[in-house]
């Protein structure tokens, strides 16, 4: 691969900033106008910045460790960045989250969820917030020409400034009375510190697989052409359940990875696992509110070939996010 | 050492699974293990939340037609399980969760079949009538797959 991760961060991590921006903007207008349409787009988008909010995430914990290795970066600033970035993820996901739930409920009743809409509102305003503040102190990692104040960032400053040319190494931690809990080393460090808590989220994180690929299955089966009885709205209902497995297994899984970043930073199943998240992420968004599969598979009905194509890709790209999870160790170097 | 275990340990599929370094040996096994439980337990827990309510329109009787799958998820998860247990049946054997896993799952395996001949063939299905126990079997099947899966998983840390 001609592109590394540092590359692919400094590519990436424009979508939440400027996708999020142009969401934000999307929804704002179509408040303004009393569009309908409008709003779905703008839920849409809001949806599809959080999914790409997983790789410009996750390609920083990888970019982080080659650039730790570097002798002129500071972690004080890469640490900062690191913050921040946990912000904006999380509120993010938030947004995307709501958004989705929206977007379902929308599908069903034809109406939207006025409290929902507004929520994903705060939440979308928040992140636009904190993903400028991570770009800010992103650039501040590579770019000292745009450091008016020359201090390390706040939150992280130290009394005694590191000796010139022996900047911390990618393992020499600064004293664990300077990292605040609420920081993504810091939160890391107390995930770590707790040993019942990594052996309690893998069984969590199993738990949301199973709860995932049923509920993908039998809805998708319908998709498929199977127990063509009954309309795909239907099954449509049991999808929240799906999700409710995919935010238990991002929250499990997100922590393992601010646990040992170095894990999941430079590996090539991970990479795998989080290229067919998005293809599934992808999908389930149509699944969820396009009108192939809601208008196509009435009782009785066999669906296009259009529509069991989605089917088998949410079966299938399911299937692939499972096997590149259980290949960390092995095609990786995950534990 | 026992010296059937010990027999065990060095026969050809144990060290096949669990020495080759193959990717098709002990990543490929444990991964069709991930999967049987996935579509076991999943499937079991996709029905369940049926019975429950969830997706009423969802009609109770072509979901029959899902079992065989669990079943296959069950054999999937049990032949994979039986060839990780012989790589090392020394420790697994001695393990207490490792007992309270396999009581999880048989519990949950008896309640699935309960759930296909008391709701799923009882002769009042066809008119969409639960029997009066369909929702203790379906609460019942989630705690059990997820008793299973969190001892499974506790197996590799306890």
């Amino acid at each position: 691969m001609n592109m590394n991760v540092p590359h692919l961060h400094l590519l990436l991590n424009h979508i939440p900033t400027i996708g999020g921006a142009a969401a934000l903007v999307l929804l704002i207008i179509a408040f303004v106008r009393k569009s309908d349409d409008l709003k779905r787009i703008a839920l849409e988008a809001t949806y599809v910045v959080a999914l790409f909010t997983f790789p410009a995430y996750l390609s920083g914990v990888g970019a982080q460790q080659s650039l730790l290795e570097m002798p002129d970066i500071s972690q004080l600033f890469v640490d900062a960045h690191w913050t921040a970035a946990l912000w904006t993820f999380v509120l993010m996901q938030l947004a995307g989250a709501l958004s989705w739930l929206a977007l379902w409920k929308w599908r069903r009743i034809g109406s939207w969820p006025t409290t929902m809409v507004a929520f994903v509102f705060v939440f979308s305003a928040l992140s636009f917030a904190t993903a400028a503040r991570t770009a800010s102190l992103g650039g501040e990692i590579r770019h000292p020409e745009i450091i008016v104040n020359a201090q390390p960032p706040a939150e992280t400053a130290v009394t005694e400034a590191a000796p010139e040319g022996a900047a911390p190494s990618a393992t020499e931690a600064p004293p664990e009375t300077e990292i605040g809990w609420m920081t993504g080393r810091g939160l890391g460090k107390a995930y770590m510190d707790r040993n019942w808590m990594w052996p309690a989220s893998e069984a969590i994180h199993f738990i949301g697989l199973w709860l995932i690929l049923g509920v993908i299955l039998l809805v998708n089966m319908r998709l498929l052409g199977f127990m063509r009885s009954a309309p795909y709205s239907a099954f449509h209902r049991l999808l929240p359940w799906a999700a409710l497995g995919l935010a238990i297994n991002v929250v499990t899984g997100m922590m393992f990875v601010t646990g040992t970043p170095e894990q999941y930073g430079a590996n090539i199943s991970f990479l795998w696992k989080i290229i067919f998240l998005m293809v599934a992420g992808l999908n389930l968004l149509y699944i969820t509110v396009f009108e192939g599969p809601w208008h196509h598979a009435q009782a009785g009905e066999d669906p296009p070939i259009r529509v069991k194509i989605a089917g088998a890709t949410a079966i299938v790209s399911w299937l692939l996010v499972m096997y590149f999870g259980r290949m960390l160790p092995f095609l990786g170097n995950a534990f | 050492m026992d010296p059937f275990l010990e027999s065990l340990q060095q026969s050809a599929i144990a060290r096949f699974v669990g020495e080759s370094g193959s990717l098709l040996g002990y990543p490929t096994i444990l991964f069709l293990h991930t999967l049987g439980l996935g579509t076991v337990a999943g499937v079991n827990a996709a029905v369940a939340l049926r019975v429950l309510g969830f997706g009423r329109n969802v009609p109770i009787e072509p979901l029959d037609r899902l079992f065989p799958i669990m079943w296959i998820g069950f054999i999937a998860s049990a032949i994979s399980g039986l060839a990780l247990l012989v790589t090392d049946p020394v420790t697994r054997l001695h393990q207490t969760v490792f007992y309270v896993k396999l009581i999880f799952v048989a519990l949950a395996v008896v309640n699935m079949q309960m759930m296909r001949t008391r709701i799923f063939r009882s002769p009042a299905v066809s008119d969409g009538v639960l029997p009066s126990n369909a929702r203790t079997l379906a609460m019942a099947s989630l705690f059990l797959w997820i008793g299973a899966t969190t001892a499974g998983r506790l197996i590799a840390y306890i």
